[in-house]
């Protein structure tokens, strides 16, 4: 790296990096210069001008703007001698020409940047007499956010993050002159994933959210950080909650996660907490009816019900699924509470989707998301990022477009990375392991001569009818080819990572230890030695009536299915069904006991991301009624049971999972609140105690059938989350079917009408979207939607038009 | 010897004021509540939210009083108006509006924050209740009816004159609504709730054929 530069600001002298903004260089020394435009994460573009500055680089004193020059060596800034405070006023009283005066109704009132440099640096009075412009009170630009022309300063905030950040560039400047304006484009709403974060980031009240709109003013919230539970990345947010309910959450710039952004998904997800369906007291079945009772009353009857069961056939006849929606002190207690209390190992969080447990929790070269900025490539092999890992997405997008990243996706159908891909390639739903054998036999040479050098490889599943170990092969794959690359396995479910590495799966212990009997944790006693047995595992044995009672955590297995008869059948075998949850679900229609359970902002705890970063997430809520956390509920049913696990608080829980899960030493809550605050990657000392080495598996090829479905998540479905938040729910794009032009004129289809899609588990009615998209041969089905059919996993479909 | 001098003084003061109530001219003392003693113009009593003359309501739900009220009991919440038949003039109104006026210290914070004069306070300070809840007025109690009339939490108190009600704490304002520099520190008065009693500022064309006036 060159030298290091020394600048003057305001009499005081610091070294810089050369080529640094004077704006950040003088921020980060401690001189504020007051701004609009400019921001951290774009690029400067200098409409504003309020951040004018006096600087001398030896040919006199010039006026310019700090967010466009760079630091120069010797370079004297003067920041507010009268020559900059008068262009100061001067561009807050051109600015206050048209932005109207009604602060009070604003929902920017009160944390507003024009507002308080108005305040600091104006000159309190205007000399404009004229009328100001004015436009349509607020027009809504898309389902969640509100433009009032009448406010925009045109600092170009918005418009720039949609073209540099999130790659919708579907708002812009119209017209010229004093008639400009942002707005979206005629016949094109403003559909972003990621439009919340122009609100966040206007620096006035033009744009505002509908879910917050005239809710609260900045002076009545409290907040709190915490990280999201949609995003298995966990971005970093700021939960605003006034009279114990949540008004808004704001992304916080983590540097190695979410510079500060978040997907819609994340930021208006919280809606869901306050849901008049929230369950809020304990639920028992009598005669077929559920009923209230007391939380004593439900614990007895479980923990008697539970310890009878254990003790006439053992552990091995119980199932535990589920665990991964809570924090990672809920999942140590289930993992401790199934193995040493109901002495099982059927224990599974991933709930039987995706890549395998050890790929997920242990693979070797864990890659970090910062990894992608200075890598030689990323390889994207795996579901749609735009669609399910949003933070991810905007991490690769930026590497691609702005930091010269090689991008290779390789997905069945157009992904949202597609347009910033230095290579793409498409394969046939089912035909993964097909097109990695071609790759590793020398085809696609301009697609394989770029997996070289430093390579991140985000492997995951991209197709239902993939093969959920083709992930791991493609890792062994680019692990072949480029000898060492970072590796990212993704998975969906909110802290899966964390459950994993708190010993969720029937093959693991907690702190990524590979299971054995031997290798219980010392507070654990003896724990059964028997291999447990994984969701599909579970479900085949209650259908054999080989497992008597079902523990079901934040778990859905019903809803989860793809074939939903054999879960629910399984389920009506289970002799007895109890089920953690804080939403009532459709597996929950089997359930016995229903305990209510605290959510998303209701705990305090630590979750883990898809990284391996441990995070710390705050309680700032109640639970609605009586709900309580998991750890607490299972705590107090291992005392009804009579091996009491004594766990005491979360943060003695983390204590105990630090002293003994390998993986987490060191791991405080202490850490994570002072020195770590955007959390610590475990294990800390870079050690892996288990070390998964990705194996190329054997694979099927795609059934040769002309038309092949293909069903992936997007970002919007029927989650039981999702559901219940009023905004979000009307955002799923329902049953649809997604045909290319040319197969639509085959099928005769046109754009919405009803086309009937048929597979060997399935059947049901989709409206037709037709997609350039989707290649030839495919249909695309979005996974989980409301009223959708389930169709199964097997590829083989046929579409027929609805007459 | 100075201080009997001093005492001396000191039971002067008593000695004439006692003199003077003997006599009838200095009472202090009056018959509460059958007869109120008169009060300051700006006398802090209970809060009213005001109407404009055509009925609409004058709060915007912008808190801003919330915020100001260093007692922390006012409890506000705003709304959207319905563009067809809106509350307030504008786009957002206060739908929830509580003083817990156990809490209320009678300070007029909360009046010098709104930016719409929608709460004053009036000169009644009759307000005992014997539970919490009745101390917590609502919309229901501070909202004047459309003809004006200031409610109370009870009507039919005979200890307190609600007439009281229609007198209102002046308020002022520094600065004009449109911000005409000729209106700042200004202060302007008014004694009664409800609508503002002052001449409307004079309108864009008006001032500029005054100045143009002026040039000529
Ligand atoms: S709407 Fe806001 S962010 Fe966009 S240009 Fe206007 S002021 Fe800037
Ligand atoms: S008078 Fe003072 S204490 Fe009472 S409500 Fe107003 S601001 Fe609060
Ligand atoms: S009374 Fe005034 S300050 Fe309070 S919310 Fe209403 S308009 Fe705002
Ligand atoms: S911040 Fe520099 S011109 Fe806007």
């Amino acid at each position: 790296m060159s030298e290091p530069v020394t600048i003057k600001v305001d009499g005081k002298e610091f070294e810089v990096r050369p080529g640094e903004l004077l704006i950040k260089a003088a921020e980060d020394h401690g001189t504020y210069i007051p701004r609009f435009c400019w921001h951290n994460r774009m690029k400067p573009v200098g409409m504003c001008r309020m951040c004018l500055v006096e600087v001398d680089t030896g040919r006199g004193p010039m006026m310019v703007t700090a967010c466009t020059n760079e630091v120069v060596d010797g370079m004297t800034v003067d920041t507010q001698n009268e020559a900059v405070q008068k262009a100061q006023e001067a561009v807050l009283e051109f600015l206050l020409a048209n932005h109207p005066l009604d602060c009070p109704v604003c929902d920017k009132g009160g944390e507003c940047p024009l507002q308080d440099q108005a305040m600091a640096y104006g000159p309190g009075e205007s000399r404009f007499v004229e009328i100001k412009r004015t436009f349509e009170k607020p027009i809504p630009i898309s389902e969640l956010v509100l433009l009032d022309r009448e406010r925009c300063i045109l600092c170009a905030r918005c418009t720039r993050f949609s073209e540099e950040i999130s790659g919708d560039p579907l708002i812009e400047f119209q017209d010229r002159g004093n008639k400009t304006e942002v707005n979206t484009f005629p016949d094109h709403p403003f559909s972003s994933y990621f439009s919340g974060n122009t609100v966040q980031i206007c620096p006035v009240g033009a744009l505002t959210a509908k879910p917050y709109r005239f809710r609260a003013r900045p002076w009545d919230l409290h907040m709190v950080e915490s990280s999201s539970f949609f995003d298995t990345a966990h971005p970093r947010l700021s939960i605003h909650v006034s009279q114990n309910e949540i008004l808004r959450l704001v992304g916080i710039d983590s540097e190695p996660v979410n510079h500060s952004w978040l997907s819609d998904k994340d930021r208006f997800g919280f809606e869901h907490v306050r849901s008049e369906n929230r369950l809020d007291t304990p639920l028992v079945r009598r005669g077929g009816e559920l009923e209230p009772v007391s939380w004593s009353e439900a614990l007895d009857m479980v923990g008697n019900r539970l310890g009878l069961i254990v003790e006439e056939s053992g552990g091995d006849s119980i199932a535990v699924i589920g665990g991964a929606s809570g924090t990672n002190e809920d999942a140590y207690a289930l993992s401790r509470f199934a193995r040493t209390v109901l002495q099982t190992n059927n224990v599974d969080a991933t709930m039987g989707e995706g890549p395998s447990a050890h790929f997920l929790a242990a693979s070797i070269d864990r890659g970090l998301i910062a990894d992608v900025d200075d890598a030689d490539t990323v390889l994207v092999w795996g579901p749609d990022l735009k669609e399910t890992h949003p933070t991810l997405y905007l991490r690769v997008r930026r590497a691609a477009q702005e930091l010269g990243v090689n991008l290779v996706v390789i997905h069945p159908r157009v992904t949202g990375l597609d347009d910033r891909a230095t290579a793409t390639l498409r394969y046939r739903p089912g035909g993964g392991h097909e097109l990695l054998s071609d790759l590793s036999d020398g085809s696609h040479e301009q697609v394989t001569s770029l997996i070289s050098g430093k390579v991140v490889a985000i492997v995951g599943q991209a197709s239902l009818a993939d093969d959920p170990g083709l992930a791991e092969s493609v890792a062994a794959f680019v692990r072949e080819k480029a000898g060492t690359p970072r590796i990212i396995p993704l998975a969906n479910r909110a802290n899966i990572y964390g459950a994993l590495d708190m010993g969720l799966a029937p093959d693991l212990l907690p702190g990524r230890v590979a299971y054995g009997p031997e290798a219980a944790p010392e507070p654990w006693g003896e724990i059964p030695a028997k291999r447990g047995l994984d969701t599909p595992g579970m479900l085949d044995a209650l259908s054999e009536e080989k497992i008597r009672a079902v523990l079901l955590v934040g778990a859905d297995p019903v809803g989860n299915s793809h074939e939903p008869e054999l879960a629910s059948d399984a389920l009506d075998l289970a002799e007895y069904v109890v089920s953690i949850d804080t939403f009532l679900n459709d597996s929950n229609h089997y359930a016995d006991v229903i305990l209510p359970a605290a959510g998303f902002s209701e705990k305090d705890g630590t979750i883990t991301n898809l990284e391996g970063r441990v995070q710390k997430v705050n309680k700032i809520i109640p639970a609605p009624g009586q709900g309580r956390p998991d750890w607490s509920i299972l705590d107090d049913l291992s005392t009804v049971m009579g091996k009491s696990m004594g766990l005491g608080s979360p943060e003695t829980i983390a204590k105990e999972v630090a002293a003994v899960a390998p993986a987490y030493q060191g791991i405080s809550w202490d850490l994570l609140e002072w020195d770590a605050r955007d959390g610590a990657v475990v294990p800390l000392d870079g050690e892996q105690p288990l070390t998964h080495i990705p194996v190329r598996a054997k694979g099927t090829k795609a059934p040769s059938a002309e038309l092949l479905l293909h069903q992936g998540r997007v970002m919007y479905d029927d989650g039981v989350r999702l559901r219940n938040c009023h905004y979000l729910s009307r955002l799923a794009p329902g049953p649809v079917a997604h045909i290319h032009p040319d197969e639509a004129k085959r099928l005769g289809a046109r754009e919405g009408v009803a086309v009937r899609v048929v597979t060997s588990k399935g059947e049901g009615e989709f409206a037709a979207r037709i997609d350039e998209g989707t290649p030839e041969g495919v249909v695309f089905v979005p996974l989980h939607q409301p009223g959708a059919a389930r169709l199964g996993t097997d590829p083989v479909v046929r579409v027929t038009v609805v007459t | 010897m100075g201080l009997l001098s001093e005492l001396w003084r000191g039971l002067k003061v008593t000695g004439s004021t006692m003199l003077k109530t003997i006599g009838g001219s200095g009472l202090v003392t009056t018959e509460y509540p059958k007869e109120m003693r008169h009060k300051p113009q700006r006398f802090h009593g209970r809060h009213v939210l005001n109407r404009y003359p055509d009925g609409m309501e004058k709060c915007i739900g912008c808190q801003l009083c919330a915020g100001a009220c260093p007692a922390d009991c006012i409890y506000v919440r705003g709304k959207e108006n319905d563009p067809e038949s809106p509350v307030s003039p504008g786009e957002r109104y206060g739908y929830v509006y509580e003083i817990n006026m156990l809490r209320c210290i009678f300070c007029g914070l909360c009046v010098e924050a709104c930016p719409t004069e929608a709460i004053t306070m009036t000169h009644l300070f009759e307000m005992s209740t014997t539970n919490r809840q009745d101390a917590i007025y609502t919309r229901k109690e501070l909202l004047m009816d459309e003809s004006g009339k200031v409610p109370h939490m009870f009507p039919d108190d005979e200890l307190a004159d609600l007439d009281e009600l229609n007198t209102a704490d002046g308020w002022l304002r520094a600065t004009a609504p449109s911000g005409v520099a000729a209106y700042e520190g200004v202060q302007m008065w008014q004694g009664t709730p409800g609508a503002a009693s002052w001449d409307p500022e004079p309108s864009q064309e008006e001032r500029d054929r005054a100045s143009e006036g002026d040039d000529g």
